[in-house]
């Protein structure tokens, strides 16, 4: 009731005078599956200035509110294909560059964004390529003329490839150990600057900034001025924004092993990350989903059957990830547009296979979305939450539904629906 | 944790009644080390819990010898605790009932590839605990393995303490093929054999006159004097006599016990070898021609393993490929260790003689024989559990144990879950006990085509040594 109550008082004071801007939009259709909450029959969402402002079922709408009515579809999240690198190369190299960002590789028209943003794809993590540690992936709208305007967030998550090799395990552990290195010397000055200020000296320091010295560096300009830790070494940086919680972690694995050695690298230490796993056809990964659901880690992870090594028997791996405790979040089959096309397809045959349907929803929305770090922004349908959503004729795994429209920030940029 | 204090000194007191398992003063260092291990568990309290494992009830074959019928066999963190028939077992240990089945050393295999991941080097950081190879291998029993000059455990799922120990081997080239190498290495040893003579002169001379000088290191071939001072073991790759005697001379000449890879024609020359202390690492199976145009003896022969080891030469056995073929069964790979060993036995070799050449000697040659390569108080608890003679044809690993704890079950893994199935109580309550002590299976020999060995070891080759073997037991062949 409460909400039928705003939305009474919000309709005629929103409406009056948005309504010259064009803002404030109901829709009406059939079905919603939120993702975050249960699925809503004949729902009502009220849309303005890109957000969502109001979800319920059969909400009356107040009259001069635009209705968009299509009683026969069904309305869920845009799509977010959080690992990807569409409409880029896949060159890759090996050096070692937390701090590089993929976007100075992307070309906005390239036609694959227009193809998936069609297929209902709202929202895409395009990720540095390389082994070791390449860089950070940046999230994107795949609509819009420039960079600028694609741009969601560019610090989406520190991606890292990780095989089982001393290589690898030497390169994660030392990069920790130099943040362990950078926190000695965040403390180190910090108890001079404490000392200082209470001895207060008479002469004025002057501003040092010399990376990889020895001694610990300050940032002084007046002795009232608050502490300023010493600045951390750019291909540093990226790893206390993981510690910090600022920024996402991506880890690739391909196998078992690699996820032994990951857990041996990093040790004790408390990470927030994610897991990318490669599926491929024999894949040996359930041997650890014990390990890796009693985490709850995050999964992304292609909609695919694997089978036991040497033999025709099928095994559902994310069923088996998810029953384990992890959280799954799909990516499209192949990196293609027309993966991202037929991505719902894929997702259902996993469900056919066994796998939950509300948690495959969530694979394809929420579940990306926290991955790229922006699940409270995006990825179910929810008051206050991005008006990215994909319209479709029918149920979203059946194989024959169709995307009818696409809304992405409250706008449809794909669709027959103008009126 | 009271209960395994006391079990600790029990089960040393236990140990010592067993004069062919420990010697009486092994014991007593066994019941000291206890005491101080219950002081340091005392201050640890609960911290780190022992984890204790006993396979009960099976016919120990600890690869020293001794054949303990009926015996258990207790683990203490992975470490053999105690075996013999007075074992007392603590409540909390997890126990494998080994009933009518024999227990052996896990098999140690001086050569593998592939059965750690597809790494060859660097094994700490890149073993793959997780592989179908390293499972195959441990189904054929197989507990450690050598690669990349490497001794590793098959530890399965777990990628700690993977490495026991590198580099213990140093190949050298030194045939006939290659004068010149032979030249160098006689060059090597000689020069570091006088350094170490001048070395062991200065440390004796130098408690009286201390201005002596320390001979001078440089110029010596760090291997050389490696091998000279029995740190390393020196491996050659020789098979025809020649070869053989060479190596054998250099060994005499200098003191060291040569390592010698193939070692065909050994029989030959087996006396040779057998003063010089040689080991040989042979493929019964190995097939070479004798030189027609020589009069001497030559080629190839059965007998080979046997007549070494009648003249002292340390036998160990290998398969002639070391890898795990997936393609298909190949049955010359390293899943075939007991079977290679087998062709030793059909050769003349004793059955204790041939376990040897498959658990403690290539533990030997990889420097790893006091923790593995035979069941003794003290060592890794490393064992497999059969349900017939090792060396037999027909025989499966029923469990594999790697450090205290099943690494391999047979009806739990899909490779041999499906022959021979184990019974289980309600079909076959008596099945494993009181039968078959005279059955032979001449006919069962015969009936399974995938036995393609046609030479190998027929049952009346060791007759006494399979009680539990039945007629009922023949592989099903899929």
């Amino acid at each position: 009731m409460t909400i039928l109550t705003t939305i009474l008082a919000l309709a005629p004071a929103l409406g009056g005078v948005s309504e010259p801007s064009g803002g404030l939009l109901a829709i009406k259709v059939g079905r919603a599956e939120t993702v975050s909450g249960a699925a809503i029959e004949h729902a009502v969402i009220l849309v303005d200035n890109g957000q969502i402002v109001e979800v319920g079922a059969d909400l009356p709408v107040a009259r001069g509110i635009p209705v968009f009515e299509r009683p026969d579809w069904v309305v869920m999240p845009g799509l977010v294909s959080c690992y990807t690198r569409l409409g880029v190369d896949s060159r890759a190299g090996q050096e070692f560059s937390p701090e590089a960002s993929p976007t100075p590789e992307i070309f906005p028209r390239h036609p694959d964004y227009k193809e998936v943003l069609e297929a209902g794809v709202t929202t895409i993590g395009i990720y540095p390529p390389g082994t070791g540690f390449p860089g950070h992936a940046a999230a994107l709208r795949p609509h819009g003329a420039t960079l600028a305007e694609m741009l969601v967030d560019e610090d989406a998550y520190l991606k890292v490839y990780f095989r089982a090799n001393a290589q690898a395990k030497k390169q994660v552990r030392d990069a920790w150990a130099k943040v362990d290195e950078h926190d000695e010397k965040v403390k180190k000055a910090k108890e001079k600057f404490d000392k200082d200020s209470k001895g207060k000296s008479s002469e004025k320091k002057d501003e040092e900034k010399k990376e990889g010295e020895a001694k610990p560096e300050e940032k002084k300009d007046d002795k009232s001025k608050a502490f300023v830790p010493p600045e951390a070494d750019a291909k540093i940086k990226p790893f206390l924004q993981v510690r910090d919680g600022e920024l996402g972690m991506l880890v690739s694995l391909s196998q078992a092993a690699d996820w032994a050695h990951w857990a041996d690298a990093i040790g004790e230490r408390k990470l927030d990350y994610a897991l990318r796993v490669v599926m491929t056809r024999e894949i040996d990964m359930f041997e650890v989903k014990e390990e890796i659901g009693k985490r709850g880690l995050r999964v992304v992870m292609e909609p695919q059957l694997s089978l036991v090594q040497g033999t025709m028997r099928q095994r559902n791996l994310a069923t088996e990830l998810a029953a384990a405790g992890a959280k799954i979040a799909f990516k499209p089959r192949n990196d293609t547009a027309g993966d991202h096309a037929a991505w719902l397809r894929h997702v259902g045959e996993i469900v056919g296979a066994g796998f939950s349907r509300d948690l495959a929803l969530k694979a394809v929305t929420l579940e990306p979305a926290a991955v790229l770090k922006l699940d409270k922004k995006l990825g179910s349908i929810e008051k206050g939450k991005t008006a990215n959503f994909v319209f479709l004729s029918g149920d979203p795994f059946e194989p024959s539904t169709q995307v009818m429209a696409v809304m992405l920030d409250g706008e449809f940029v794909s669709g027959e629906v103008k009126e | 944790m009271k209960l395994a204090q006391r079990f600790g000194a029990l089960g040393a007191l236990a140990l010592a009644a067993f004069a062919f398992v420990a010697r009486p003063a092994l014991a007593q260092d066994g019941e000291k080390k206890d005491d101080k291990k219950d002081e340091a568990a005392k201050d640890k309290k609960d911290e780190k819990k022992d984890e204790w494992f006993a396979v009960t009830g099976g016919d120990v074959y600890t690869g020293t010898g001794a054949v303990l019928r009926g015996a258990t066999v207790l683990s203490k963190n992975g470490v053999i605790e105690a075996l013999g028939h007075d074992v007392e077992v603590p409540a909390e240990a997890k126990t494998l009932d080994a009933t009518g089945m024999r227990v052996y050393p896990g098999l140690v295999a001086i050569n593998s590839s592939g059965l750690f991941g597809m790494a060859a080097g660097d094994f700490a950081d890149s073993v793959d605990p997780y592989n179908q190879r390293m499972l195959l291998a441990l189904a054929s029993g197989i507990t450690t393995a050598g690669q990349s000059n490497t001794a590793l455990k098959l530890k399965r799922r777990d990628i700690k303490n993977v490495v026991l120990r590198e580099r213990y081997l140093a190949t050298l080239s030194f045939t006939n093929s290659n004068p010149s190498g032979k030249r160098e290495w006689v060059e090597k040893f000689d020069k570091a054999a006088r350094y170490l003579r001048d070395y062991r002169e200065w440390e004796e001379k130098k408690r009286d006159n201390k201005d002596l000088k320390e001979p001078n290191a440089s110029g010596v071939d760090s291997t050389a004097r490696a091998i000279l001072e029995g740190r390393v073991l020196a491996r050659f790759n020789s098979s025809s006599r020649e070869d053989l005697l060479e190596v054998a001379r250099l060994a005499q000449r200098f003191g060291f016990r040569p390592v010698i890879d193939g070692c065909v024609e050994g029989w030959t020359v087996a006396d040779e070898l057998g003063r010089a202390g040689a080991y040989a690492v042979v493929t019964p199976r190995d097939r070479r021609d004798k030189e027609e145009q020589l009069v001497r003896d030559g080629g190839s022969s059965i007998e080979n393993a046997a007549i070494l080891h009648k003249s002292g030469v340390q036998v160990c056995v290998i398969p002639s490929t070391t890898g795990v073929d997936l393609g298909g069964i190949a049955g010359r790979d390293i899943l075939h260790l007991p079977i290679e060993a087998g062709f030793a036995v059909r050769g003349g070799l004793s059955d204790q003689a041939a376990l040897e050449s498959i658990t403690i000697v290539p533990a030997r040659l990889l420097g790893v024989s006091h923790k593995v390569g035979s069941l003794e108080k003290g060592k890794d608890c490393d064992l497999i559990v059969l349900d017939g003679d090792v060396l037999h044809y027909q025989s499966l690993v029923q469990y594999t144990v790697v450090e205290g704890k099943v690494a391999y079950d047979k009806s739990a893994e899909l490779f041999y879950a499906h022959i021979r199935p184990r019974p289980t109580d309600q079909l076959a309550p008596e099945s494993r006990q009181d039968k078959g002590e005279s059955d032979e299976k001449p006919e069962g020999a015969k009936e399974t085509p995938a036995d393609k060995p046609a030479e190998g070891p027929k049952p009346e080759d060791k007759p006494e040594d399979k009680p539990e073997e039945k007629p009922e037991e023949k592989p099903k062949d899929g």
